[in-house]
């Protein structure tokens, strides 16, 4: 069992220091930004140098730390790390002509430099690492703390995630059809399902443990696949949910990945077909954005209802029990990586 | 160029290149040491300001005894800059 203490979310929301989801901030040209604060724990000599996913990894992950000096391990899940540093990097390459290179944008364009970055700042040498699995990176990091902690409950990791939109790769998605090309606003965004979603960016980060005393949500079982196959997804999700003690013991939320492509919308009218009528059922990419981490949002909001014991008005697609105590969440990226977790409340 | 035109033109380009984001060009003094005390630059700074002399004066240091001498402040830089720059 996996038990979360602590959590701090950067998103295009208002999801850090004090949540505020009553008001959603609106997307522009088809992207959600990440709405940074003031990094006062960054000394300005390191942050000068840090590219965008770096600095919120290290943002979000430094005042958990003040409370949970030295966990054990950091666990992080990137699909693209610093990506719009690796482009500038990979730009110089070539305006350069392969010649001398500065070595900022390199250092902080790799997938592991957010894990580096805060092992490095709080001087913690123990184990570090990076999932780098595309849409299921978070998920395989997740796996990871999980399977570590049922070996050593007493153990306590700093997980997290993080993805940021760089120009370049957004405009390589929209051409290969990830993106709408017509503006839509992410209010709108579920009103005319079409192909394509909007593109987002954040970072989760989280202090877990093995232990139950203290924390406020935990996951129960998580289970990943690889296919395009929407039976094959449904079985799946079927055979996961009885082995986590279904019909008895059924999700009394299931949150989506639903995006607003109409593509992937069989995929989540199956899962949703699965569980019971009381079940609600939430969405949330209206208000993170597509990006290959963006579960984690779909992870937060899970544990923030289990805290606070309330849905958000705006991520409800259907009312149902409102005493919300097992929490189902189904994502998939872009139909092909799926990601079932279950929580519950402590 | 006027040596008081390229000790600006250097200030910019040391803001810039090392994305000093609370300095403004017009902050750093001539004589205010760049490492250590006075504006701070470590180590991964220095080689951004030798990739810095190389792109934008033509000037290639192989010898880091050298570029020691040479990144002191903005006076030396802009001196040895007019003695070698090859564009």
């Amino acid at each position: 069992m996996l038990y979360i203490h602590k959590s701090a979310c950067f998103s295009a929301q208002q999801t850090y220091s004090e949540t505020d989801l009553s008001v959603i901030t609106e997307s522009k040209d088809n992207r959600l930004k990440v709405k940074e604060p003031v990094y006062t724990d960054i000394p300005p000599g390191t942050l000068r140098r840090m590219g965008k996913a770096v600095r919120m990894s290290v943002g979000s992950a430094l005042p958990l730390l003040k409370e949970f000096p030295q966990p054990d391990g950091i666990i992080i899940g990137t699909a693209n790390g610093g990506m719009e540093d690796c482009i500038k990097f990979l730009n110089q390459i070539i305006e350069y002509r392969e010649g001398l290179l500065t070595p900022g944008n390199f250092v902080q364009s790799t997938s592991n430099a957010p894990a580096a970055q805060i092992a490095m700042i709080t001087k913690n040498k123990k184990y570090n690492n990076t999932h780098t699995h595309r849409g299921l990176a978070f998920e395989n990091a997740l796996l990871d703390a999980f399977m570590l902690l049922k070996e050593n409950p007493d153990r306590t990791y700093l997980l997290g995630s993080v993805d940021e939109i760089s120009d370049y790769n957004f405009n390589i998605d929209r051409l290969d059809g990830c993106f709408r090309d017509e503006i839509v606003s992410n209010k709108q965004l579920f009103d005319h399902p079409a192909a394509g979603t909007i593109a987002g960016e954040g970072s989760l980060m989280m202090i877990v443990s093995g232990q139950p005393s203290g924390a406020f949500a935990a996951v129960d079982a998580l289970q990943t696949i690889h296919t395009t196959d929407e039976r094959l997804v449904l079985k799946t999700l079927f055979e996961f949910l009885h082995k986590n003690g279904f019909p008895a013991v059924a999700p009394d939320l299931l949150i989506t990945g639903e995006n607003g492509d109409a593509r992937l919308e069989k995929y989540y009218r199956n899962a949703e077909s699965l569980v019971p009528r009381g079940t609600a059922i939430a969405r949330f990419k209206h208000l993170s954005g597509e990006y290959s981490t963006a579960s984690s949002f779909g992870f937060w909001l899970a544990t923030e209802i289990l805290r606070t014991g309330k849905i958000p008005e705006i991520v409800l697609k259907k009312s149902g029990k409102t005493d919300i105590r097992k929490i189902l969440i189904y994502n998939n990226y872009r139909g092909l990586q799926h990601a079932f977790v279950l929580l519950s409340a402590r | 160029m006027e040596t008081v035109q390229l000790k600006q033109q250097v200030k910019e380009q040391i803001v810039k290149f090392l994305n000093l984001t609370t300095v403004q060009p017009h902050d750093i003094k001539d004589e205010e040491p760049l490492f250590g005390e006075g504006l701070g630059l470590d180590s991964i700074d220095s080689i951004e300001l030798i990739v810095m002399l190389s792109r934008e004066y033509g000037i290639e240091i192989q010898d880091p005894k050298e570029g020691r001498k040479i990144l002191v402040n903005v006076n030396t830089m802009v001196d040895y800059i007019e003695k070698n720059r090859t564009k």
